[in-house]
């Protein structure tokens, strides 16, 4: 991967919309692929985790 | 969820976030929650170091990634997934023409340098700005809006030109949400 970066790094970025670079159609199934996902449950693997970790900040 | 502890609870909003993010990064469901996993272990271990008051979610999906690629980084000499079995089990949905699709971008992506990808997925799917996807991958906004860019052109040449006119309904069942059918329209008039 490379970590150089180019000279149009001078562009602010500042204002514009992903929208602009990508067509509708495509940001639209971008957006609803990753919803998909965040729509699931969330496995309980990590609901044990998480409270490991909180027991644990309890001092248990 | 009985978690009180504030960082964790923010943490825990964040979770379906992160593990879409995974998803979209390495294509496979599993190999993702690990990587989640991973990734509330580190922010866990470091919170001391997020600024409060600063973007949690860049945050964590910089220690996402830097999971991702260390992880890369060792599995160097390993089988990529020749038969695609990984980007198979993303969508084991009942046979929708609207997930096909989604399946096919799944696909699509995974086809794309990883630094094209995850520029693409940060600003495109996530809701980063320029500017957080910026930090999150360590280069210039220029540096992101061209990768997004290839990533765009790439993908626009892997899904065909017909994509763009594929209806994107999904049948009756589950057409709320998302846009919708308004969005749906629109595909259609474009």
């Amino acid at each position: 991967m490379s970590d150089k970066t180019k000279p149009d790094q001078a562009a602010s970025g500042q204002g514009d919309a992903p929208g602009e670079q990508v067509p509708e159609w495509l940001g639209n199934r971008l957006r609803r692929m990753f919803t998909e996902v965040m729509d699931e449950p969330v496995p309980d693997e990590f609901k044990a985790l998480l409270k490991q970790l909180e027991d644990k900040e309890r001092g248990a | 969820m009985d978690a009180h502890d504030p960082f964790l609870d923010q943490v825990t909003a964040l979770l379906p976030a992160l593990r879409a993010f995974g998803r979209s990064l390495c294509g496979d469901p599993a190999r993702a929650d690990d990587l989640v996993q991973d990734t509330v272990l580190k922010a866990w271990t470091n919170r001391n170091q997020f600024q409060s008051g600063s973007n949690l979610k860049a945050w964590l999906f910089t220690i996402l990634r830097n999971c991702y690629y260390s992880e890369l980084r060792h599995r160097k000499f390993e089988v990529e997934d020749p038969e695609g079995v990984c980007a198979a089990q993303l969508s084991v949905a009942p046979v929708h023409d609207a997930r096909l699709h989604l399946r096919d971008l799944n696909r699509a992506l995974q086809e794309l340098p990883h630094d094209q990808r995850e520029a693409l997925v940060l600003v495109c799917a996530t809701g980063l700005s320029y500017e957080e996807a910026a930090d999150v991958c360590q280069v210039a906004v220029g540096t992101i809006k061209s990768r997004i860019a290839r990533a765009r052109d790439r993908l626009i040449e892997l899904l065909g030109e017909d994509a763009a006119h594929v209806t994107d309904q999904i049948s009756g069942d589950k057409a709320q949400g998302n846009g919708g059918p308004r969005a749906t329209a629109r595909a259609k008039a474009s």
